[in-house]
């Protein structure tokens, strides 16, 4: 690909992201404490007047918070611009990714330590539903996906020529390892609260549903799609590729991340809906259980723990590697 | 369809589940044929431990309510209990009786609370 082709596609998927991360502060994540109304912090129940006293600060705290993030994100984004290093861009968009992820958990962490450290305790309800896998994972989907990952590293390993086997090597990492995070998410649960436990029990399977699709399309088929464009340009065609070519992997890659981020925003805003009046899982406990943290359970911790570190460790590891050096 | 377990109820959470249970069968809630989450489910949705949930289930199995069947997990059985006999049925109903007597409710109030307690029963099941 010539240089002028590879500037655009950055500056291409530069424009996309920007007013993608301008909606999301705007319209989801500046207001996002107060998303179950005045009486909770993140969804964290506290007392009347809270917002008078010392909500202020913790408002303060976070509206701080968000802006450094975005100002990181900003001053990288400059730099990107002013040195023209625009081969940095996926590092930008990755690197924010990365950091907003934990700065976000560890907030909410931080508030249930301080604010929700002992919630009432409430009767709890159960639902006889049984769960089954195959209700909320297509399998032929996933097989598929596991297909298209085998038939991308055949098509690197025979294409004869030199390739990244570090990002192909992450790209499959995050896209088997959605399998056992929907695998999770399905067996996750948190407590459904004896009143109003219908409409509790709707949210909870909307919840459920909207996560598992949205890391399908944000962080399986995305990489995906990476990972097989740049397979088939490796493998498949001859050096260099048809102009047409060049751009068809971005665009395809970002055409999917477009349309995660249109579910996303499409899909909180109904569970927003579904939530409103209802009180949050995060503010009560059941008689025999703490209450719930991310309104999520152990299995999912432990998986998203594994997956989000692996990804750290495939970036951090050739960073660490050349600063020792 | 759902279960409530309250906050202040002294008995242990296995018996809590069973009664549970067994008062949506007997209000035809739950069919026979009908399949119960697995245990893993039941504990997981909870916060409790696997044990006391496979200790509800097997009490379930034990008294013919739940037939438990390799891969279909726990089947409700039939609507009615094994056959047992008459003096540990009423067994539970003596005790019953005994409370209310001893928190001075009189005959009377007794019967005419059976009877309401058995129509919500019927009128929930909407059968019998």
């Amino acid at each position: 690909m010539s240089a002028s082709n590879v500037v655009g596609v950055y500056i291409f998927i530069i424009c996309v992201i920007v007013p993608v991360l301008v909606y999301a502060l705007v319209m989801q994540l500046w207001n996002a404490p107060l998303q179950n109304g005045p009486g909770y912090f993140l969804g964290i129940e506290v007392p009347a007047g809270f917002y008078e006293g010392p909500g202020r600060r913790w408002m303060t705290g976070f509206h701080g918070m968000v802006v450094a993030l975005y100002g990181v994100c900003g001053v990288g984004l400059a730099a990107i611009i002013a040195t023209r290093r625009w081969e940095m861009t996926p590092l930008w968009a990755g690197g924010f990714a990365l950091v907003f992820v934990p700065a976000i958990f560890g907030f909410q962490a931080w508030t249930r330590h301080k604010l929700g450290v002992n919630p009432p305790v409430r009767p709890v309800a159960l639902a006889l539903e049984s769960r089954r896998m195959s209700d909320y994972i297509s399998w032929p989907t996933e097989a598929l996906a596991v297909a298209l990952v085998g038939l991308s590293w055949w098509l690197l390993l025979h294409g004869g020529r030199h390739f990244d086997w570090r990002s192909a090597l992450l790209q499959s990492w995050a896209v088997l390892g959605i399998i056992p995070g929907k695998m999770a998410m399905v067996r996750v649960s948190w407590p459904l609260s004896a009143e109003r436990t219908e409409e509790h029990f709707r949210l909870q399977e909307a919840s459920r549903r909207f996560w598992i699709r949205l890391f399908g399309i944000i962080f399986q088929w995305f990489f995906l799609v990476v990972l097989l464009g740049v397979a088939v340009l490796h493998g498949l065609l001859p050096v260099p590729p048809a102009p047409v070519w060049r751009w068809l992997v971005p665009a395809c890659s970002i055409a999917v991340w477009g349309y995660g981020m249109i579910v996303m925003f499409c899909g909180m805003s109904q569970l927003k809906a579904m939530g409103r009046n209802l009180r949050p899982s995060g503010s009560w406990k059941t008689p025999f259980g703490r209450a719930s943290c991310f309104g999520t359970g152990r299995a999912f911790y432990i998986w998203f723990a594994i997956w989000f570190g692996g990804i750290l460790a495939f970036i951090l590891y050739p960073l660490c590697k050349a600063w020792f050096k | 369809m759902f279960l409530t377990l309250q906050d202040n109820d002294k008995r242990p959470i296995y018996q809590q589940i069973t009664d549970g249970i067994k008062d949506l069968i007997a209000r035809g809630e739950l069919r026979e044929g009908m399949t119960l989450p697995s245990v893993r489910q039941v504990a997981g949705d909870l916060g409790v431990n696997l044990n006391t949930v496979a200790v509800a289930y097997r009490q379930l199995q034990d008294e013919g309510f739940v037939t438990v069947r390799h891969g279909a997990g726990a089947v409700i059985s039939s609507r009615s209990a094994r056959p047992v006999e008459q003096a540990e049925l009423y067994k539970p109903l003596r005790t019953a009786l005994t409370q209310l007597v001893l928190s001075g409710l009189t005959g009377r109030e007794i019967v005419e609370t059976v009877r309401e307690q058995l129509a919500q029963l019927q009128q929930k099941g909407g059968t019998r």
